[in-house]
């Protein structure tokens, strides 16, 4: 007993990292926010060739840069940074880039798209400032707004934009949101759009499903909400998940941050055979 | 009580006694990031499996479960990490006796099935009591006893008659 009362003071004086305290307050805002519907502000019934990737821990603003500087050649449609907003203090800055879609006929789609990016951007400069603020009230602490977009796919028929939106604290976190847009058509893609009736839903889920367990066992250090205690397992895929198409004509599923895997995990991707869809799809003429 | 005073109240409680929540993610991963990680894990979680909790009266022990799970549930996926990190770990320990005799009972520890370690973290470092250290780890209070007289006899074992 002696020895484990001298193991106790061990334990007990583990040092306590200057960090906690803000890990606690970023978690219990990232549990906040999570709760907040301002969240499903971009979750417009819009979908196809755009994409916003929300916090990706391994997105370095260097390689952010570097993206935004791929110039979209050989397209007529492009994308360009119009409004940029900027805001560096030394414990929270804000670096918030507002992509403009251009060369569209269609200027009613280009300019829903346009006006939605803008709103949203605008939206989270809101958000930021008031965490800002709440951050502030309860002493210190350290807060980070970053929004980029990537062309994901840009051939002569399909363009897609992702939308990446990095929330920075103790930790951060990620979402995206993605914009297809058939070009030759100039229509919006939705993910419902593309088929025949809902039992696309139920295919891609049993598929999702058994392709995380697949991961899991292969390789330990994988995981995925399925069978666990605190958190609600994954079910099924929501009718408007997002989703983008490759130059490969191949169906890509994507999930936020924390949406079915715990955090280290970051954004997840599925893509889906294309022969499991087949009969599903109301065409081949994206996806084969 | 309404789901925004529920909240309030496991946010605070989760404010004050987050050092206590810490030593006990360090406790199993051993290392300040991964620690800090848990503990975050375990906050999200459990802000948003509020419903989960019946009664505020099982509050601390609920939020134990969250982390000693959260933090099992790391040390599964990474085991072949953990177990090169007490190599090294082993390599570079300071020789003095007393402090190796120390170190032994802490390593057994280190090396009891995730399952017994919370046992004996919890009855002998939290000072929790068997009822309460049940509703944690969801056994009966009767296994508990067993396993925690099991795990001190492994412990005993290893490191000698005298400990008990």
């Amino acid at each position: 007993m002696k020895k484990l009362k001298q193991l106790k003071r061990n334990y007990e004086e583990i040092d306590i990292p200057t960090e906690l305290e803000d890990v606690v307050h970023a978690s219990i805002r990232q549990a906040k926010r999570k709760k907040r519907p301002m969240i499903q502000y971009w979750m417009l019934s819009v979908a196809a060739a755009a994409s916003l990737f929300i916090g990706s821990i391994n997105l370095s603003p260097q390689m952010a840069q570097a993206m935004m500087n791929i110039p979209v050649l050989g397209s007529i449609v492009e994308v360009l940074t119009v409004h940029r907003i900027t805001v560096t203090e030394d414990d929270y800055h804000a670096d918030l880039n507002v992509p403009e879609i251009q060369g569209l006929k269609n200027e009613e789609l280009q300019s829903a798209l346009n006006e939605q990016y803008l709103e949203e951007n605008k939206a989270l400069f809101q958000q930021f400032k008031h965490e800002m603020a709440e951050i502030k009230a309860q002493g210190s602490g350290h807060f980070g707004v970053n929004t980029i977009y990537e062309v994901k796919t840009d051939t002569p028929q399909i363009f897609s934009i992702a939308r990446y939106e990095i929330l920075t604290s103790a930790s951060s976190s990620t979402t995206l949101k993605y914009d297809t847009i058939d070009k030759e058509r100039e229509v919006l893609i939705t993910l419902p759009s593309l088929f025949k009736d809902d039992r696309y839903i139920e295919v891609i889920s049993s598929y999702i499903a058994k392709e995380m367990k697949r991961q899991m066992d292969l390789d330990q250090t994988t995981s995925y909400f399925l069978n666990e205690d605190f958190t609600d397992d994954f079910k099924q895929i929501k009718p408007d998940q997002n989703f983008y198409i490759t130059a490969n004509h191949k169906l890509v599923i994507s999930f936020d941050q924390y949406e079915v895997a715990p955090g280290y995990m970051g954004v997840v991707k599925f893509e889906i055979p294309s022969e499991l869809l087949t009969d599903l799809l109301v065409n081949d003429f994206y996806i084969h | 009580m309404t789901k925004k005073e529920k909240f309030k109240l496991v946010e605070a409680f989760i404010i004050e006694n987050r050092e206590a929540h810490y030593r006990l993610a360090y406790s199993y991963v051993k290392n300040k990031e991964t620690a800090l990680d848990i503990v975050q894990d375990s906050i999200v979680k459990a802000l948003n499996s509020i419903d989960k909790l019946d009664e505020i009266t099982y509050l601390k022990t609920w939020f134990y479960r969250i982390i000693v799970n959260t933090a099992i549930d790391f040390i599964r996926k990474h085991q072949r990490i953990s177990l090169m990190e007490d190599e090294i770990l082993d390599f570079y320990l300071p020789n003095s006796v007393d402090q190796i005799t120390d170190f032994d009972l802490q390593e057994a520890i280190d090396q009891l099935p995730p399952t017994y370690k919370t046992l004996i973290i919890l009855r002998f470092f939290e000072d929790l009591k068997i009822d309460e250290i049940a509703e944690v780890t969801g056994l009966n209070v009767n296994t508990t006893k067993t396993r925690l007289y099991r795990a001190l006899k492994i412990l005993r074992i290893e490191v000698g008659e005298d400990f008990l």
